[in-house]
């Protein structure tokens, strides 16, 4: 039975890789370029699978419960992990695939991200981490703090996402969208080199989404998709050998990690790939905070900002608006911000006397790199 | 016309897009942009970019594994 969990992985490793879908970038984009397709996107998935949560709770496949809110370590992490999300270049799940595409920098982000989610879950930190998370008010739910129907919330984000996807379908550019020439037929085409649409790629991990609820119930861990929890019980199991620890989540990580590497290796996309000095230093650091944010919080991206708001739990939501608060400064410190000093070097490069003029591909500028 | 070339491999995501918008506002109506890159989002930030502000892309292709190149005129 665990071995679903190896399957639902190996799927939604191999629509996030080849759908792009990146939730780091969906959060930064609102700060960067003030563009909603990747977040509406994101919400899509939220409301698909609130629709499909809830369901499979009212016809009892599993059954929703909850605990008092742990508010102010959720505020905390949710905002360090936003944080780090941008320092890691992506989030728990965005790491994952993007090590199964040969980022070295990812390796490392990923490595120091499960680290530190055992030490902040069983190690040296898991005092201080359940200290903070035993500062908690009693609501629990969204609909159980406005005493209404979860059907009316899900009717609401519906709407509200309804009419967002409707905006983004409206706008659609007048150019034609420019794409890489095909060179593969038939299924290989479809698998490995037809771009998906964001939103389409949504739904389908909607419908992972809600899958993972039973296959992981089934097997006695009640809850849906999840990263940090079985990041932090791979290192435990590496470092004590107890094979107790190995749950469904753990397939389910391994999973991604295999179905981004089949997606890439099968689309060309697959190469090891050597950061430079500060992008190594940024993915050590940005994994460690991921680990300390995620416990702190309750869950990463995926486990409190896609599930936990499925499920219209308060952790879930404050977590998802935190982590885009945490996404925002961050950008300001390490995208806009250095991009100023590199806008001043660019219009000094750009102002040397090297125009080159038509029609040889002449490099105008020395190349950058950060 | 004059041809740019804009080296962003190694660069991971946002940078790629941050760096043409850059690099695109400096140079003259007609110029074409060349954007090497080799990340993976990009594949569809770039294009949608360009489509957005209307800018045509002359040339967009794989140039090896996980490599990719496309150019952008300014108009």
């Amino acid at each position: 039975m665990l071995l679903t969990g190896l399957g639902l992985g190996i799927a939604l490793g191999f629509a996030m890789q080849r759908g792009r879908f990146c939730v780091t970038g969906a959060f930064r984009d609102l700060w960067v370029t003030g563009n909603t397709r990747w977040i509406t996107a994101f919400l899509i998935v939220i409301a698909v699978q609130s629709v499909g949560v809830f369901t499979l709770d009212a016809v009892g496949v599993i059954s929703l419960s909850s605990s008092a809110f742990p508010w102010l370590a959720t505020v905390l992490g949710a905002f360090l992990f936003g944080f780090a999300i941008v320092l890691a270049g992506g989030c728990a799940t965005g790491t994952y695939y993007r090590a199964g595409e040969g980022l070295v920098g990812s390796w490392l982000a990923l490595i120091f991200y499960a680290l530190f989610s055992a030490i902040s879950k069983t190690g040296v930190l898991a005092t201080g981490v359940s200290g903070l998370r035993s500062v908690t008010v009693e609501a629990a739910t969204v609909h159980g703090l406005f005493g209404v129907s979860p059907w009316l919330l899900i009717a609401v984000l519906a709407s509200a996402v309804g009419l967002l996807v409707r905006h983004h379908l409206r706008k659609r550019p007048g150019a034609r969208l420019a794409t890489l020439p095909p060179r593969k037929r038939g299924i290989a085409h479809l698998l490995f080199e037809k771009q998906w649409g964001a939103f389409t790629t949504a739904l389908v991990i909607a419908a992972l989404a809600i899958l993972a609820w039973p296959l992981s119930w089934a097997t006695g861990r009640e809850a849906g998709l999840g990263i940090t929890g079985p990041s932090s019980n791979i290192v435990n199991y590496l470092v004590s050998g107890d094979a107790e620890v190995i749950d469904w989540g753990v397939y389910l990580v391994i999973g991604i990690l295999t179905g981004a590497f089949i997606a890439a290796k099968g689309s060309g996309e697959f190469r090891i790939r050597i950061p430079d000095a500060i992008t190594t230093v940024r993915s050590i650091a940005g994994g460690a905070l991921m680990g300390i944010g995620a416990s702190l919080a309750g869950g990463c991206t995926i486990g409190n900002a896609m599930v936990n708001t499925a499920s219209f739990e308060l952790q879930g939501w404050v977590a998802f608006g935190f982590m885009i608060l945490g996404t925002g400064a961050a950008t300001r410190l390490f995208i806009t911000g250095p991009s100023k000093a590199r806008s001043a070097r660019n219009a000094a490069a750009a102002g040397s006397p090297s125009q080159a003029t038509a029609p040889g591909p002449s490099a105008a500028r020395a190349s950058v790199r950060r | 016309m004059a041809v740019h070339v804009l080296e962003t491999d190694g660069q991971v995501c946002p940078f790629p897009i941050v760096e043409a918008k850059e690099a695109i506002a400096l140079l003259d109506l007609g110029d074409e942009l060349v954007i090497n890159f080799d990340c993976t989002q990009a594949t569809d930030a770039l294009p949608r970019w360009a489509a957005e502000e209307g800018y045509p892309v002359t040339n967009f292709d794989r140039v090896g594994d996980a490599a990719w190149t496309i150019t952008v005129q300014k108009a």
